[in-house]
């Protein structure tokens, strides 16, 4: 019955994780061209935090630790 | 018997998931020895004729192919046939897209880093090595379209579709990797 709602807000966050992502893609793009030395750290960094939204919201890496009721 | 029945599949799906995991995860360190390889053999630099610019736009082609493939996904969970047939055949699109980007940097990497030269051996390594995971990843997706699987969505079993997903955001996980690494570290 409330099932519509869910999928609208699902699809809708999909949307959000991307907008996070392309962000951050483009931040390490103006790094990686604008820094000409020293700037893996921050690069490093900026992937770390790129992979973590996909782990979590598309790939869903919580629902291995989630318990039967 | 029902709650039997239920409570098996719900266990059943839980070893399932928890198998693919460990094959991202196995999956996962192969990419991780070739990043390694990349500062173990060329440290942080890279040739000044690299396209750069290039290199975003299938980052940007391979993230949204990401977001066709989750909305593609969710729309299986819910019974939504169209939407999910829609949004797969667009990541399919998308993945090849992305092996047209990658093709047009060989032929560029060809004329001025060949897989001669120490960062033309980790550059087509990694790259080779990613393009064949988003092949097998558009082939596992062609097969999740076939009439097959979707009676099994119809039924309410959407684990294939899941499976096939996950695998396709994990290519999409390493390249997140793959792309500073190669293209902008200095």
């Amino acid at each position: 019955m409330n099932k519509k709602p869910n999928l609208k807000f699902k699809l809708r966050l999909g949307f959000i994780v991307f907008g996070a992502l392309m962000v951050i893609e483009i931040a390490e793009y103006v790094l990686g061209t604008r820094m000409k030395t020293g700037n893996w750290p921050y690069l490093g960094l900026l992937a770390i935090i790129g992979a973590w939204p996909i782990l979590q919201y598309f790939m869903h890496i919580f629902d291995l630790r989630r318990h039967k009721e | 018997m029902e709650v039997k029945e239920e409570s098996h599949r719900e266990d059943r799906l839980s070893i399932n998931r928890l198998g693919l995991w460990l094959f991202i995860l196995s999956d996962g360190f192969l990419f991780i020895a070739l990043l390694t390889t990349r500062f173990y053999i060329q440290g942080v630099q890279r040739p000044p004729e690299l396209n750069q610019p290039l290199g975003l736009v299938i980052s940007i082609v391979l993230l949204l192919s990401s977001l066709c493939a989750y909305r593609g996904e969710t729309a299986a969970a819910f019974g939504d046939i169209k939407r999910f047939r829609r949004n797969i055949l667009f990541t399919i699109g998308l993945g090849c897209l992305f092996l047209a980007g990658v093709a047009i940097e060989w032929t560029e990497g060809f004329r001025f880093f060949p897989p001669s030269t120490s960062y033309g051996m980790v550059f087509f390594t990694l790259t080779g090595f990613h393009a064949f995971h988003v092949l097998t990843g558009i082939l596992a997706l062609v097969i999740v379209l076939l009439p097959g699987q979707q009676k099994r969505l119809q039924a309410g079993n959407h684990w294939g579709v899941e499976a096939m997903v996950k695998y396709w955001h994990f290519v999409d996980v390493a390249w997140v990797f793959i792309f500073p690494t190669l293209y902008l570290v200095s």
